[in-house]
């Protein structure tokens, strides 16, 4: 009992120490209402796309990047600031048009690049030569060759976009359709989902109709053991771009001709917004988009059906089209330094992989491998065989992701697929001077 | 009453515990409505800081707005001061705030820009009539630097004309530093809205959740799900009005308060949410701190309890103590005096009877005595006087004896004196004193030794022998005349291979006990009868005796009787058997390794088997005389010995004796196992190699019976009674100090027709022993309290003098101390045997006899 009692005083002892800890710790500071510079006042700016909110949904794609952003800025003790745009429609300003505008005019440090504003801006001597950072040597060779500009590593993707075609495997099914090898296979499944009361079997935006042109016309020339002498025949002015692209601006001239594409909606669609709805509400069975719209919630995530992802049709098969988003500093960036080191943090396989395993995509390290998820598969098959080709190629003088896509415009808005290759031929006049 | 106390306590308790519940309820509602109030009050002061707040900011802003418009008209006064213009407009640098400077001349369409690029005021709308300062202020737009911004128009005049209008662009982002860095840690969403397009323009540097980046208004709507057409159609209508508003909404589950800041007017609107966590981050503190205050309060509180709890507990865990306590102590003191009371009534009791039983034998002596010395001439009355007058001065010596006995025990001096003796030696010595007790009665007195292993043990042998004399000498008392009495030994199942577990039976077929006498049978001072209308004397105190000794060697006893139908005591005693006995010896000397058993008795036959084989010795049994002959027909040379139990049914025990006799070479002892009341052992005897075995059996005794057999004493010791010659002609050297006894003593020995010399004190005897001649005495009787020199000393003295008999001569103690312990101590200082005072002559006549008879043999 008396030990009891013993035992009784400490715990009170206790108790009463932790009571008036307790008590202390309620008069901590209360927070201010404006809050001053933080950490060490050090700032690095970056802007990049923004999708369109959904309420109540975490884009994940950009949780990933925040990830490997915390990183760097844990590491370095800075802030990392965002700035963004987003068209609000397709009359305004788009994001290249204003990537441009920023970088030339240095309103930011690092920008998340699309492929053909990396050409144009590298082109142009805005973007800084990144070779000199330490994880370069991480990266593919796919990678290097994609993003150098006269001799400069001007843009480093921290995922290897490849595109393909989203498709609804129940609706497949349904119409007893197999998904399709060749144009004409993919051509027979949309007459089969027309006849069958889909009015518009291929949902489609203005910004990724090209790589329906793309799968078809540089199958051969990067599948067929030549690409290097095939590009530099295209950059002598040798050989025609446009005798490469007539063959694909014809098929889709042929998909809007047969109602397949919606083209006059196309034209003025943004990405997923107009095609995604009508696809998870399984009306459309065929869409095009990147590698992550299958992991994400904002995109094609959780559909309530069974998604494959295909490659693009080609004479060669299933396609897929690899593009490369890069991350390019401003020659004439404010805080230079401090946004090579940032994006030395960013590209480091510790990041790069922790950015992989989140959005489960292709990395640009040759040393992250990821699984990929079950709709990725047939994509992902392809893709390991080496059986893919590039969206975008800085080795070509003609910018082609920037331009294609603009062209395929033209051709949603009317023109014929003669003036389109009229159009390429400017391009590649122009190029040659 | 104790139910009524206990009922008096709950009831307290009840009301004790309602009074706190009516406190805490009290405080706690106080507490409670205190805490909203603060709640409430603080939610009020952290809108109207909040308001404040965006009221800051916009005042920044527009304070930078008038600024900016200030500047503009510096910039225009200055134009219209240069002599042209457009050279000034071209040599502009722009610089963070002003990207851009235009002009356009009075009544042209067309200007320039400090970019060099034509300027026209296409792309740019005023139409929303915003001024600053009086100067227009355009819709915001996306400039050629990929950033929001606004222009500013202001008129260029000289000399009261207008001349040109002046064009300068801004952008949003110069806000930014001017703005704060964080707003609320960071956890508030802020925008810079164009309130014509509805589009956001700038949102500050760590301004809300940066993966949060919203377009316009409707994409700030669907993101934060504020879809009720109510609210909006409210924001609207304050946008329109460029009112401000605040409303309540929950932002991605968290509810927050949502506000529209309309700045310069209302062409800018600050928009955004904070959560009101965040802003009522002041009012959680103090509501924590009323809560932390109280939890302290309620916890001081519920220690203080506690420790009241347990003091209070252990206060009366310190009452109950000492009450308990108390009331053993009362309990032994009334235990003490009821046994003290019990005591002195025993005590009182016991000296009534014993002055009563006293007093009976001393008046007869003395009574006797008056007789003697009348009728001193009268021969035959004198004897039967003494008679009358030893018998009772021999009961009040055993009255005294039991006394000092009793009080040796109960006071712990009694000591054991652990010594090897054999059962045989104490089965015979209680059997030679208790048979010849009960054939003075006529009663039958059986002796049984059953199923002991081991016949050589360690114990008390005195002791054993007092319970045993006790408990035989009580059943010859206690048992009518003719009746019997049974003396069993009991060998137990043994619990160790080293004790041996032997249980004694005493059985009588007497007077037997009441039940209510058995409760307290082995009490001091207690017996059967009263002793003053008993017939039986006594001093009660033999059992008490018995059950203390049979304790003090660690064993039991009970007892069961029946009135009119005897009784049963049972004592279990264990005795450590010693080690390294030389039984096995003596049979290999003797050549006996098997023998043979015969008997009807097959109990007795399997003991015996038993006890010969634990000695080392094979043994067969037969059931009778036929199965024996018939087994020594086959090999009579198997077997070196036969023994056979006289009571044989079968063929008679003398035509038995013959033909087993017949049978066995005669070189191999036959035996005959027989009570003491056999007949016709005489025949038996008559043949050779023949002998006859008391019962019980035991192995020493057979030993010894062998031994006598070779000896060819057997017969002579059988048959022939030694002639008892008495203590004529002896002479004794005896030291006593007391004239009286040693004048009894001289007169005793001489009508013995002995001689005894008496010596005063020891130092006397010592003396006169070394003076004498050698063979002078034949034995010395020596007392053993003496002035100048004891009796001990005295014995070590003489068996220390340098003379040949000094060690010899036989030295008899005489003492009034009669306990064990002090035949122990005589024993030890030399002395040869002990006898107790007073001296009785039959048995000094038998030692003396003895120890003359051992010193003449060896």
């Amino acid at each position: 009992m008396r030990k009891n009692l013993g035992c009784i005083k400490k715990l009170t002892a206790v108790c009463m120490a932790g009571m008036t800890v307790f008590a202390m710790a309620a008069c901590a500071k209360e927070p201010e209402v404006f809050t001053s510079e933080s950490d060490n006042g050090k700032i690095v700016n970056l802007f990049g796309p923004m999708e369109k909110s959904k309420p109540d949904k975490n884009n994940i794609a950009r949780n990933a990047f925040d990830m490997t952003i915390a990183i760097a800025e844990e590491q370095l003790g800075l802030r990392v600031e965002y700035r963004t745009y987003t068209a609000e429609n397709y009359k305004e300003k788009t994001y290249d048009d204003v990537t441009l505008d920023r970088a030339r005019n240095a309103l930011d440090d690092i920008y998340l690049l699309n492929p053909d504003t990396i050409q144009t801006l590298g082109s142009e001597g805005y973007l800084e030569d990144l070779s000199i950072l330490k994880n370069v040597e991480n990266l593919r060779d796919v990678v290097k060759v994609s993003n150098t500009v006269d001799g400069k590593l001007v843009a480093i993707p921290q995922e290897v976009v490849a595109y393909g075609l989203f498709i609804n495997e129940e609706l497949f099914e349904q119409y007893h359709l197999s998904p399709p090898e060749t144009p004409e296979e993919f051509l027979e499944c949309c007459r089969v989902f027309k006849e069958n009361g889909i009015e518009t079997p291929v949902g489609a935006n203005r910004w990724w109709l090209e790589n329906f042109v793309f799968a078809q016309v540089y199958a051969d020339l990067y599948n067929g053991g030549n690409t290097e002498a095939e590009i530099a025949a295209l950059n002598s002015g040798e050989k025609k771009y446009s005798d490469y692209m007539r063959s694909g601006f014809e098929f889709l001239q042929e998909l809007i001709d047969k109602g397949y594409i919606d083209a006059e909606k196309a034209s003025i669609s943004e990405a997923i917004e107009a095609e995604g709805p009508d696809f998870l509400a399984q009306k459309t069975p065929i869409v095009m988009a990147y590698w992550s719209a299958a992991n994400a919630e904002t995109a094609y995530g959780a559909p309530d059906f069974s998604m494959k992802v295909i490659g693009f049709p080609s004479t060669r098969g299933q396609m897929p089209v690899l593009s490369m988003s890069g991350y390019g500093l401003n020659a004439n960036a404010e805080h230079k330094q401090d946004a090579l080191e940032v994006l030395d943090i960013v590209l480091s396989n510790e990041a790069l992989e922790l950015y992989a395993q989140t959005n489960k995509v292709i990395s640009p390290s040759k040393n992250v491998e990821v699984e990929c998820t079950p709709a990725l598969q047939p994509l992902n098959d392809r893709i390991m065989e080496n059986v893919y080709v590039l969206g975008s190629n800085a080795g070509m003088k003609v910018e082609q992701w920037g331009n294609t896509c603009l062209i395929v415009r033209k051709l949603l808005n009317g023109a014929t697929v003669d003036e389109c290759m009229a159009e390429f031929d400017r391009l590649q006049e122009e190029s040659l001077k | 009453m104790k139910k009524k106390w206990k009922t008096g306590r709950i009831d307290k308790g009840i009301s004790l515990l309602l009074s706190i519940i009516l406190v805490f309820s009290v405080l706690g509602a106080v507490v409670f409505s205190v805490s909203r109030k603060i709640t409430k009050e603080m939610s009020e002061s952290a809108v109207q800081n909040l308001s404040e707040s965006l009221d800051l900011i916009k005042g920044t802003l527009e304070a930078i707005l008038q600024k900016e418009a200030e500047f503009q008209l510096l910039i225009a006064r200055e134009i219209a001061a240069k002599e042209d213009p457009k050279e000034f407009i071209r040599s502009y640098n722009k610089n963070r705030t002003m990207v851009k400077l235009s002009l356009v001349m009075e009544g042209e369409t067309e200007g320039i820009s400090n970019t060099g690029d034509v300027f026209t005021e296409e792309g740019l709308d005023f139409s929303a009539g915003e001024t600053v300062d009086e100067l227009p202020i355009s819709k915001s737009y996306l400039n050629y630097m990929g950033t929001w911004a606004y222009t500013m128009k202001c008129p260029v005049e000289r000399d009261g004309q207008r001349i040109a209008w002046l064009y300068v662009e801004y952008i949003y982002d110069s806000f930014e530093k001017s703005l704060p860095v964080g707003f609320y840690n960071g956890r508030a969403m802020l925008y810079i809205m164009d309130a014509h397009s509805e589009r956001f323009v700038l949102k500050p540097k760590g301004a809300g959740e940066r993966d949060a980046g919203h377009l316009n208004l409707e994409d700030f709507y669907y993101a934060n799900k504020i879809m009720e057409e109510n609210i909006r159609a409210e924001v609207a209508e304050c946008v329109k009005n460029s009112q401000n508003i605040l409303f309540y909404h929950d932002i991605r589950s968290v509810n927050s308060l949502t506000y529209m800041w309309a700045v310069n007017g209302g062409s800018v609107y600050l928009v955004g949410y904070v959560p009101l966590e965040a802003i009522q981050q002041e009012s959680r503190t103090v509501n924590q701190n009323i809560f932390i205050v109280v939890v302290v309060m309620l916890g001081a509180f519920f220690l203080c309890c506690m420790l009241y709890f347990f003091r209070q507990k252990e206060q009366n865990r310190i009452r109950r103590e000492r009450e308990a306590e108390r009331e053993i102590h009362n309990r032994q003191l009334a235990e003490a005096l009821q046994a003290a009371q019990l005591a002195n009534s025993s005590k009182t009791m016991f000296l009534s009877n014993m002055s009563h039983d006293i007093r009976t034998p001393m008046n007869a002596v003395l009574g006797f005595t008056t007789l003697l010395a009348k009728d001193a001439e009268n021969p035959e009355k004198v004897r039967a006087y003494t008679k009358k007058i030893t018998a009772s001065g021999q009961h009040l010596l055993s009255l005294i004896n039991d006394i000092l006995d009793v009080s040796k025990i109960e006071s712990g001096k009694v000591v054991l004196s652990v010594e090897e003796f054999t059962l045989n030696d104490l089965v015979s010595s209680v059997d030679a004193i208790i048979r010849p007790m009960a054939q003075a009665k006529n009663q039958k007195f059986h002796v049984d030794v059953m199923g002991v292993h081991h016949e050589y043990l360690l114990g008390d042998e005195t002791r054993i022998n007092q319970i045993l004399i006790n408990l035989l000498s009580n059943a010859v008392k206690y048992t009518q005349e003719g009746g019997s009495i049974w003396f069993r030994i009991i060998g137990l199942k043994q619990r160790s291979s080293q004790y041996e577990h032997i249980r004694i039976e005493v059985e009588d077929n007497g007077y037997g006990m009441t039940p209510e006498y058995l409760e307290t049978i082995f009490d001091a001072f207690t017996r059967a009868e009263n002793s003053t209308t008993n017939k039986v004397q006594g001093t009660g105190l033999g059992m008490a005796i018995t059950k203390n000794i049979v304790e003090l060697m660690g064993g039991t006893i009970d007892v069961a009787s029946e009135i009119n139908k005897g009784s049963l005591f049972r004592v279990e005693l264990e005795f450590r058997i010693p080690e390294g006995r030389k039984a096995l010896e003596f049979w290999q000397k003797n050549g006996i390794s098997r023998i043979l058993i015969a008997g009807s008795d097959t109990a007795l036959c399997e003991n015996i088997r038993l006890m010969m084989e634990e000695s080392g010795v094979s043994a067969d049994t037969a059931a009778g005389a036929e199965e024996a002959l018939l087994r020594l027909k086959e090999s009579s040379e198997r077997y070196s010995l036969v023994l056979f139990d006289w009571n044989i049914p079968d063929i008679g025990a003398a035509e038995a004796a013959k033909r087993l006799r017949n049978a066995l070479p005669d070189t191999s002892p036959l035996l005959f196992l027989t009570a003491y009341d056999a007949d016709g052992m005489e025949e038996a005897l008559r043949f050779p190699n023949t002998g006859i075995l008391m019962k019980p059996f035991f192995v020493s005794v057979l030993q010894e019976k062998l031994l006598e057999m070779q000896d060819g004493q057997s017969k002579a010791r059988n048959t022939v009674i030694a002639e008892d010659k008495g203590l004529n002609g002896l002479r004794f050297l005896a030291a006593e100090d007391n004239e009286i006894n040693a004048e009894i003593l001289t007169e005793i020995l001489s009508l013995e027709g002995a001689y005894c010399e008496i010596a005063e004190n020891g130092q006397i005897a010592v003396e006169r022993f070394s003076q004498a001649a050698e063979g002078e005495f034949d034995a010395i009787l020596m007392d053993v309290q003496m002035p100048v020199m004891n009796g001990y000393e005295a014995t070590r003295a003489i068996r220390a003098l340098p003379r040949r008999d000094a060690a010899e001569i036989p030295i008899i103690a005489m003492t009034a101390n009669a306990f064990a312990e002090d035949e122990k101590e005589a024993l030890s200082a030399g002395m040869n045997v002990h006898l107790s005072k007073p001296i009785d002559v039959e048995l000094l006549k038998k030692v003396v006899k003895d120890i003359v008879q051992r010193r003449e043999s060896s």
